[in-house]
Parts: structure tokens; sequence; C-alpha cells
């Protein structure tokens, strides 16, 4: 089954409307996200209202529907 | 029996306005075992803050020296250790002393891969200050598995991050790592041929992130130590210091986590 959700990039505030099964993975929405953005080779992570989404799950799993908005947020490495 | 008030008293005692808090548990902070895993940016602003709130055993590891590129933004770090390569983790050390003269501050020079494993297990509270995803790993997983509080500090330019990982119940860090993060981890060692190349991106950073993320990191230490558990962050904060936004966000344990299964 298709979903339609849209990501939006925390760092310039800009979403992107994604096209999905339920049986895409989070990891599979990052990277695609990331790429679309061409973002940095950096680690990435995805949430949905205050919760950080499991790379590996998949949007049927995490209880991602139609609509949602999850954002985009880059994980800080440096010390 | 309580001792009788004298006047002028309570400025004679460094800790006078912190024990006004009513459910700071200073004792506990003074005897507390804090092991700081990293001597930059970050290591410098969280054991500066850890001396100022009362820690007295504080461990600092890093095997690198110090460089002119970290002068702005290490309060511990002069222009004579960059003249005399002085240790970062000496450095800090030196720092520490000079702040609080009863401290009994530790510098431990070498990689953190090579700190004994009963290092960790000695320590109260472990304090991540590093600038890499592999490290981060390591000391997660010896933290978590010998049942001692992690707390991660990241920045990059003007984000920030930190997170608690309370074992035995509460997600670690690795529960809220995916692809990118083992694609950049992967990044930093390529193999060419024979040999291990070990890539080291500079990354974008400045003091004022460094100490807002050190600031949570510290006293999110002294609610640990303090038995303050229901206060802690639940698990994870976010800052970005461009759009002036903090968040606190839940990092689930992840089952399937290698950490967790291996304990």
């Amino acid at each position: 089954m298709a979903v339609r959700i849209k990501v939006k990039n925390a760092e310039t505030g800009a979403t992107v409307e994604m096209e999905l099964e339920v049986e895409n993975t989070i990891d599979e929405v990052i990277e695609s996200a990331a790429t679309f953005w061409s973002k940095d080779m950096g680690a990435y992570v995805l949430r949905r209202g205050k919760k950080v989404l499991r790379g590996g799950n998949t949007l049927k799993d995490a209880g991602v529907i139609a609509n949602d908005v999850l954002e985009l947020i880059p994980d800080p490495e440096g010390g | 029996m309580l001792e009788p008030l004298k006047v002028g008293s309570t400025d004679r005692d460094r800790y006078d306005r912190s024990r006004r808090i009513p459910w700071l548990d200073l004792d506990s902070v003074f005897r507390a075992k804090v092991l700081v895993v990293g001597a930059g940016a970050l290591g410098n602003e969280v054991a500066k803050n850890l001396a100022l709130s009362g820690f007295k055993k504080i461990a600092i590891v890093d095997m690198d020296k110090v460089v002119e590129s970290n002068l702005n933004r290490c309060i511990f770090f002069t222009n004579e250790d960059v003249h005399r390569q002085s240790n970062k983790a000496e450095a800090v050390a030196r720092g520490v002393r000079a702040l609080s003269s009863d401290s009994e501050p530790r510098a431990v020079v070498r990689r953190i891969e090579d700190v004994p494993d009963g290092e960790f297990a000695e320590h109260d509270l472990v304090m991540g200050c590093l600038d890499n995803i592999q490290s981060r790993m390591h000391v997660n997983y010896s933290a978590y598995t010998r049942g001692v509080v992690y707390i991660d500090g990241g920045i990059q330019g003007f984000l920030g991050k930190v997170m608690v990982a309370v074992p035995p119940q509460g997600a670690c860090l690795q529960c809220g790592m995916n692809r990118t993060h083992a694609r950049a981890a992967n990044l930093r060692f390529s193999c060419t041929g024979r040999d291990v190349v070990i890539h080291e991106p500079r990354l974008p950073a400045e003091i004022t992130t460094t100490s807002v993320v050190s600031a949570i990191m510290v006293r999110e230490a002294l609610k640990v130590v303090s038995k303050k558990k229901e206060m802690l962050l639940q698990n994870a904060f976010y800052y970005d210091g461009q759009r002036n936004v903090s968040e606190e966000m839940e990092v689930p344990l992840d089952p399937d986590c290698p950490v967790h299964e291996r304990r």
C-alpha cells in the first residue's frame, strides 16, 4: 500500500513530499531525503513528533500514516 | 547539632549558593567519580562545569595534543600549550586543579579504546565529549554494559545534542543510530590496500553551542548523582542555535540493539 508523507528539512525548513510503500524503511526515507537535499555525508535521524524513529523499522512498524510530517535532523558528531 | 550562625559565614563557603538548591546532593557530588572522555572543546567546558559544580574526582581521557585551532573554544588551553605541544588531557587536568584546589583531576593520555575495561566500572558517570561515532559506540557499550550512566554530547556548528543513557532499562546511544551513522563511521576507516586510512573531517564548531551543550550535560550529571532520575532528560535534547530552538525528544529502546543483546 502506498502512502504520501512530507519530510521536513530541520536545517532549512524546506519540505518534500514522498510517495512510499508501507514496507519502506525509515533508513530508506532518511537516505532519500538526505540525497534529495544534497546533505553532507553525516549522520541524520528522522523524528515524528517527539519521537526519534528507528532506522530499521518499516513505515508500518513505525506507525507512520498518510499525511504525516517527519523531520530530518542532523545528529551532531563533533565534540 | 547545628553550628551557630556567624556574621559573613555564608560568604566563606564556596558552595553556599549551591547548597540553597534543595534537591542538590552536594555530598554525593563531592564523592562522585566522573570519567570525561575527550578533552576537546566539549571536554574543556564539561570539565570546567564539573569542577565549578563541586565534582572532585574527574578523570580526563584524550590522546591528542593541543594545537592552535583549539584556542578559540577551549578555556584551559593556552598559546604556551601549543608551543609545548601539551597533552590535552593534562592541560585540562591542570585547569581543573587551578579552578578548584581541592579537586583530584587525573589525566589519562591514551585512546579511549586502549583504556582498560575496568576503568568504566570504577566511575559513577561517564561524560562523552567525543568527535566521532566509532568512539561513541565504544564508550556507550563499555558504560552501558557495566551499568554506568552515560551522558553523551555532540556539536556541529550551531547544532547540539545531549543524550542520557541509563542502564539497564533506558535506551542507549546505539538505539538511536541508523544506517547513516554506520556509513559516517565507516568513512573514518577506509582501507586502501595494505593500509587503513583514518579520515578526520574538520567539523564546524564554536564556543556558544559548546557552552549550551556542556551546561546541559553537567546539569544532567548533577541530577544523576543526586538521584533525581525523575528529573532527567527523557532522553535526548536537541538544540538549534541558528533558530534558537531546543527540544526534548525520546529515543526509544531498540530491542534489536546489539548493546542490549549482549548485556
